[in-house]
């Protein structure tokens, strides 16, 4: 039952949204909706912690401690995205960005879209999570792309347009690509016992028969699953649509795509990865996982430390953090699974809170160019100012902030996994990274420039900002004991032991 | 005489290399079009074989949920989507498409090759043992999936990457239905879904990249950088 609201609620909210004439009433919508997502996923976090697993339909829906964990990071963003969204969007029709014509209609039928697309999306990476099928799982990852597409052309300009087609196209030969590898694994498991009609794709039946899934089809199958997810997750070399993509779209858009699809994209890899060491051994999958992780993190290092834009520099940086999540996998084992999933709990909060400071930087300063920014956050928003050095510190592994905690116990599961090399790429990496977004951020926020006038109130945006701002921090010292359990068990359902 | 042959397995492999032999021609065909019409009805006819490919495999093997894969696909991708594309067509007044950044003869050279490495692929799927149709078949899927990518890298035109991502998923119907008899029915109903929406939300982006840019040519796509 649980599982059905979960995805019942957000398609509801998109149609009294769609449905909606008024502003106000688009808005109020998105905020009951999910703002009910969010209480649904609690709920099933705690009925995971009491139960193990839930599933529905005769397993059609299941869920686990993973699943319950990333269902609850895709709702928290949620909320909180649609709370900034609210003042973001006001503000945007104030300024004149969604077009100015004089009757205002133009515009309601652009929020409307914003508002009926926003859950359409959340719905289908909710659907992709607690989908025990694997071509099922599959086909909500195409929706996500299907429907963020128009998110991405939101503002109608000639740059969004071109980052739209980069972002459908190199999306659409990426998710086929996991089509292709869903289909051998498909065949990898025919044959056997209770894997007759529907449920032969079952992610639940595969995993426990997985010694028994024929081996060279598992092989070949990885490969395409991991280009295929791996696209969408951004790892090198299929990264190229996430800075445009990231720059252009409505910044809680960019919030969203930026930690929670990141999120679901690794989720689907999580899962062949899981069937695919079962079948063949960790040390397969986790080579390859190896290799693209290091190269995604070795590729954002050169582009952040040239980099002029203030979103694409954070666009490198989500690549960046793909990067390491795939080595935190790649590693594997006890400390590597757990460090997996705490990064990815930490990273989500602190991705999203940073790109939320970019919206309300872009908003006051109207561009994103470094160079034109220089110095003047701190004078004319303080508070953003504050908050964005702090996120941005964490995001970069400074102690006290939890991200240190992560990324150590990763490195620290590569040396004494022997992976000492990765090790030692990853610190360097890590510090390359720290050295690009400090010296720019801090010369953004802390620079010389003093004429920059002060903003008015944010309500809506600073409020969603200090909420997750203070989650940030209350997190560093103090991880709540049932949401650490839940990390545990998920990290238990990765490695196996 | 007939009767034997409806009802014998061998024959039945035969049709449907043969169907696979087709598909792949018009694979390699689309490779060297220019004409962009032309190139919507090379595709609806690729995808008509695949049909009957799905309609053959399901009457020999006995797996009726692929007869609603082929009526599906006949559906989809040999009339919905060649009817949307030519509407857009016309609609943008474009009938020519400009060279393809590797000439043609050379570009039929490297999709041979592409076919090569195809059936190189496929070889290790093949168990001899195993009774079955589409051994052949797999190749031919794999050496579509191969092809369909070169096409995309190689054209400019935005049109004709939409129609080379949709061959290649062709790639992957034909490579489902001969590995497998099909994906289970939902997962069939999910993915044809998907094809059509894709299709709808490319075509969408086409029309307003040729609105903006007065031209289809993704080659002028360049502001983004770094």
């Amino acid at each position: 039952m649980l599982l059905l609201a979960l995805l019942l609620v957000p398609i509801v909210t998109a149609a009294a949204a769609f449905l909606a004439r008024r502003r106000a009433a688009m808005e109020a919508a998105n905020l009951v909706g999910f703002g009910a997502v969010f209480l649904i996923a609690v709920a099933l976090a705690a009925r995971v912690l009491a139960a193990g697993t839930v599933s529905l339909a005769n397993g059609f829906f299941y869920a686990d401690a993973l699943s319950a964990l990333v269902v609850l990071l895709t709702a928290s963003v949620a909320l909180v995205c649609t709370t900034y969204t609210i003042g973001y969007l006001r503000n945007d029709q104030q300024s004149g960005a969604l077009g100015d014509d004089a009757s205002g209609k133009e515009q309601r039928s652009q929020l409307r879209m914003y508002y009926t697309l926003t859950p359409l999306f959340v719905f289908s990476m909710l659907f992709m999570v607690v989908a025990n099928n694997l071509g099922v799982m599959w086909a909500a990852m195409e929706i996500t792309t299907l429907v963020s597409v128009f998110l991405v052309t939101f503002y109608g300009k000639v740059t969004s347009l071109e980052a739209a087609w980069k972002y459908a196209i190199i999306g659409g030969v990426g998710v086929s690509m996991a089509l292709f590898g869903t289909l051998v694994a498909y065949y990898a498991g025919r044959g056997l016992t209770g894997s007759e009609g529907l449920s032969g794709l079952n992610w639940s039946v595969l995993a426990q028969h997985a010694a028994q899934l024929d081996k060279t089809s598992m092989r070949l199958a990885f490969v395409l699953v991991l280009m295929g997810y791996g696209t969408k997750a951004g790892l090198a070399p299929m990264h190229t649509w996430k800075p445009d993509a990231y720059s252009e779209a409505p910044v809680p858009t960019t919030a969203i795509l930026s930690t929670a699809l990141l999120n679901c994209a690794l989720y689907c890899l999580i899962r062949y990865y899981i069937l695919t060491s079962r079948c063949l051994g960790s040390e397969y999958p986790g080579r390859l996982l190896l290799l693209f992780g290091l190269l995604s993190m070795g590729v954002s290092v050169p582009f952040v430390l040239v980099q002029k834009n203030f979103r694409r520099l954070l666009a490198y940086s989500t690549i960046d953090h793909a990067g390491i999540m795939a080595i935190a996998l790649g590693i594997g084992g006890a400390m590597g699974s757990l460090g997996l999933m705490l990064h990815m709990v930490f990273h989500t909060i602190a991705k999203s809170l940073l790109f939320l400071c970019a919206g309300n930087v872009y908003q006051h300063f109207r561009t994103d160019l470094l160079s034109k920014i220089k110095g003047g956050v701190m004078r004319a928003m303080p508070l953003t100012g504050v908050v964005l050095f702090m996120a941005m510190l964490a995001i970069t592994g400074m102690p006290p902030f939890s991200l240190f905690q992560s990324e150590f116990l990763i490195v620290r599961a590569a040396i004494a996994g022997g992976h000492v090399l990765t090790g030692v790429l990853f610190v360097l990496f890590g510090t390359g990274l720290f050295t690009g977004a400090l010296l720019f951020v801090g010369d953004m926020v802390l620079g010389p420039r003093s004429d920059a006038p002060t903003a008015k109130r944010r309500p809506w945006r600073d409020g969603s900002l200090l909420a997750l701002a203070s989650v940030l921090v209350v997190i560093a010292f103090w991880v709540p004991t049932p949401l650490l359990e839940l990390v545990r068990q998920a990290a238990h359902v990765v490695s196996g032991q | 005489m007939l009767m034997t042959h409806v009802l014998d397995l061998q024959f039945g492999d035969r049709i449907v290399t043969l169907m696979a032999a087709l598909v792949l021609v018009l694979q390699i065909a689309m490779v060297t079009q220019r004409w962009i019409v032309l190139h919507i009805r090379i595709f609806a006819a690729q995808s008509f074989f695949l049909a009957m490919i799905a309609a053959t495999i399901a009457w020999y093997n006995h797996a009726p949920h692929l007869y609603v894969a082929a009526g599906l696909t006949l559906m989809v991708k040999v009339v919905l989507v060649p009817i949307l594309f030519e509407r857009l067509v016309k609609r943008m007044e474009i009938d020519e498409e400009i060279e393809p950044i590797v000439n043609v003869p050379l570009s039929v050279v490297i999709a041979g090759g592409l076919t090569l490495v195809g059936y190189v692929v496929a070889e290790s799927f093949y168990k001899p043992g195993e009774p079955g149709l589409g051994h052949n078949a797999l190749a031919v899927a794999i050496s579509l999936f191969l092809i369909g990518f070169f096409t995309m890298i190689n054209r400019r035109k935005a049109l004709t990457q939409v129609l080379a991502l949709l061959s290649l998923e062709n790639g992957l119907f034909l490579a489902a239905i001969s590995l497998t008899y099909g994906m289970p029915l939902i997962v069939e109903l999910g993915i044809f879904f998907d094809v059509l929406v894709a299709a709808m939300v490319l075509g969408i982006l086409v029309y307003r990249i040729r609105e903006t840019f007065e031209s289809v040519d993704v080659s002028r796509l360049r502001r983004l950088r770094g």
